[in-house]
């Protein structure tokens, strides 16, 4: 997994092709509808074997602090996952158990400001955007998480996967109960 | 403090009967209850506010609430720890915006007024405005608690001037929490960062499900374990050698099997780590202990801390508004651990029992439709049942408080309400009755009291 391009700023940074660009645009739509969906094997299909999936928590700090928030993946995260932790946390919506899945709930992800950008590998991109993924359920119940996203994908036989999230979610507070949704 | 609202007449007990096993469900939407709890209970009550290793240096900081009141945690230069309101003299505006943080010093935005990390006035903006005999820097200090303690680790403050000591408000309940705080050497320590959540519930029943709801577990997150244990389903309970413990309000329910937690963290490598340790841990605590620590077990402390020992998620139900609570979660680790099993709890902690965990997703939905359903002002008139092994109470030679056979139990609940009502209705903390007379006396170094060890 080290060897995978990271998320930081990059060295190389040139804007990808018109085709790329559209290409990963498109892929990152079909992502939020696969979500939006509950086709979770149809999202699955879609990340990399050596996928990292980290959404940080961050707590409000002073500017002057420079505490790592982001990138010490040792601090508290709502997400920290390899495919096989993700692959766990989908198996609870196949036990036929999770009661508070059940009414479903209603899902929309709002993908917007997508950039691709070359890296220093050929084969992998890092696709910036931003999401609005909203959630309703039962009677009146919603919510709404915002946030933005850094990610790599690899083309892989004319296709791409995810190799790298990094989902920055704008609450402190997470306004939410619960975070049974993937962003 | 005095509150001018203690000494109403108390008319709390109406609200249950214990003995019965119901309560009232207007105690988990009632305003005028919730305004009373804040004055009656978490004005004076100790209040977990701090885990020592948050605040490792001298000005590191840290916010939090007290109740609904909103407070600064402090490291002074001796090493001391200050707690204070955030919540400036001159107009009341917020003085610390942080989280956490380290600092010399706080500056209140509004008029500059500045605080030195003890909260005491140090100066501010355009001093030349106040004239002699204006402003007395002695008397406008930010408003400390009245006592800060700590036990192991766990920092508690509380507004009251009088009432229990922290030793003795944890009382015996030292003996389960040193399964928690003290099973290796060097002691624990929270890992970075704190996540928190909103869920609309009472915060009563984030308290109350931790502190003996195993009968829930089971049924609620079967999704839950499977998911993180290949399908297989909760390891079964033996209600011969599991029990509820209570003592003072707080609680603690527990299998001895060992390893029920660990198994539904899902992480096998914490599991060898604790198996490893595990002699050693009986060497410090006793057999039974070291037994008890890792079964499937959770546990509450009064008024509004849980955590699970063996999943090591650790967290504080904050109150705020009779149908809303915020949910701060922590990850607790010994620190004499290495750092791979550092990183294995914490994922695990946060695959089970962050807001995206697995466990936790069932269990906020849960809470806020109980909380919003009881309000209806049919159903409000309605008791709930809360007699699940109200004849199971033993004596235990080993086990401290109040201890009653059987993991599925509400009797650590009815623990919980019954130092509730002895709280809402106490004018003197002191008179309130030790729940039970406790065994161990006033001693602070729980871990090596003779007598409590033989299996
Ligand atoms: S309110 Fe703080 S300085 Fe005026
Ligand atoms: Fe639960």
């Amino acid at each position: 997994m080290n060897q995978t391009t990271t998320l930081e700023r990059p060295r190389t940074g040139a804007t990808a092709s018109l085709e790329v660009t559209h290409a990963l645009t498109q892929t990152l739509y079909r992502e939020a509808r696969c979500l939006d969906d509950e086709d979770y094997a149809g999202w699955v299909a879609m990340l990399a074997d050596d996928l990292h999936y980290h959404m940080p928590g961050i707590e409000t700090r002073y500017r002057r602090d420079k505490t790592d928030q982001v990138t010490d993946l040792t601090r508290m995260a709502y997400y920290n996952d390899s495919l096989d932790e993700i692959k766990k946390r989908l198996l609870r919506l196949e036990t036929g158990t999770a009661w508070s899945e059940d009414p479903a709930t209603r899902y929309t992800h709002i993908i917007t400001n997508v950039e691709v950008e070359h890296t220093d590998k050929a084969d992998e991109f890092r696709v910036f955007s931003n999401f609005y993924a909203y959630r309703n359920r039962n009677e009146r119940d919603e919510d709404s998480l915002i946030g933005s996203r850094i990610d790599i994908w690899r083309e892989t036989g004319g296709a791409y996967q995810l190799v790298r999230r990094r989902i920055i979610l704008k609450h402190n507070v997470m306004l939410s109960k619960n975070l049974n949704i993937y962003l | 403090m005095r509150l001018e609202r203690i000494g109403r007449e108390p008319e709390f007990s109406r609200y249950m009967d214990l003995k019965e096993g119901w309560l009232d469900r207007r105690i988990f939407s009632d305003a005028e209850i919730y305004e009373e709890e804040l004055y009656r209970i978490f004005a004076r009550s100790w209040l977990f506010v701090a885990h020592e290793s948050q605040l490792p240096k001298a000005g590191d900081f840290l916010t939090t609430h007290m109740g609904e009141d909103a407070v600064i945690v402090t490291r002074q230069p001796d090493g001391s720890i200050k707690v204070y309101l955030n919540s400036c003299p001159h107009r009341g505006n917020k003085v610390c915006f942080a989280d956490a943080g380290n600092t010399r010093r706080f500056v209140c935005n509004y008029h500059g007024w500045a605080f030195n990390t003890a909260g005491e006035l140090q100066g501010m903006h355009e001093e030349y405005c106040y004239d002699e005999g204006d402003i007395d820097r002695k008397k406008n200090g930010l408003r400390q608690v009245a006592r800060v303690g700590s036990y192991k680790g766990l920092v508690f403050a509380t507004f009251a001037q009088d009432g229990p000591s922290l030793d003795a408000w944890l009382g015996d309940f030292r003996w389960y929490l040193d399964m928690l705080l003290d099973n290796e050497e060097g002691g624990t320590e929270l890992v970075g960062g704190c996540i928190k959540s909103v869920i609309s519930a009472n915060w009563k029943f984030g308290v109350e499900n931790f502190i003996g709801d195993a009968y829930h577990a089971g049924w609620t997150h079967d999704s839950g374990c499977r998911s993180m244990n290949d399908g297989q389903p909760f390891p079964p309970i033996d209600m011969e050698n599991s029990y509820h413990a209570s003592v003072n309000g707080h609680g603690w329910e527990f299998g001895t099997e060992g390893v029920g937690d660990l198994f539904l963290l899902g992480r096998p490598k914490v599991m060898e780590y604790y198996e490893k340790i595990r002699p050693k841990m009986a060497d410090r605590l006793g057999t039974m202990r070291s037994q008890i620590f890792g079964s499937v077990a959770s546990a509450s402390i009064f008024p509004n801390v849980s955590f699970l020992p063996g999943i090591s998620t650790f967290r504080q139900w904050q109150p705020k508004g009779p149908m809303q609570f915020e949910l701060k979660t922590w990850v607790i680790v010994n620190k004499a651990m290495p750092d791979d099993i550092k990183d294995e709890v914490t994922k695990g902690v946060m695959q089970t029992f962050g807001p995206g965990g697995t466990f936790e997703m069932d269990d906020g939905e849960n809470w806020e439709n109980c909380t919003t359903v009881n309000r209806g002002v049919v159903t409000r008139h309605e008791r709930l049942h809360y007699r699940c092994g109200i004849g199971r109470q033993i004596d235990h030679d080993t086990l401290p408080g109040i201890v009653y056979r059987g993991q599925y139990n509400d009797a650590n609940q009815r623990g919980f309400y019954q130092r509730w009502l002895d709280m809402m209705e106490a004018t003197d903390l002191g008179a309130m009755p030790p729940r039970p007379e406790p065994r161990l006396t006033g001693v602070a170094e729980t871990r090596d009291l003779p007598g409590l060890f033989a299996l």
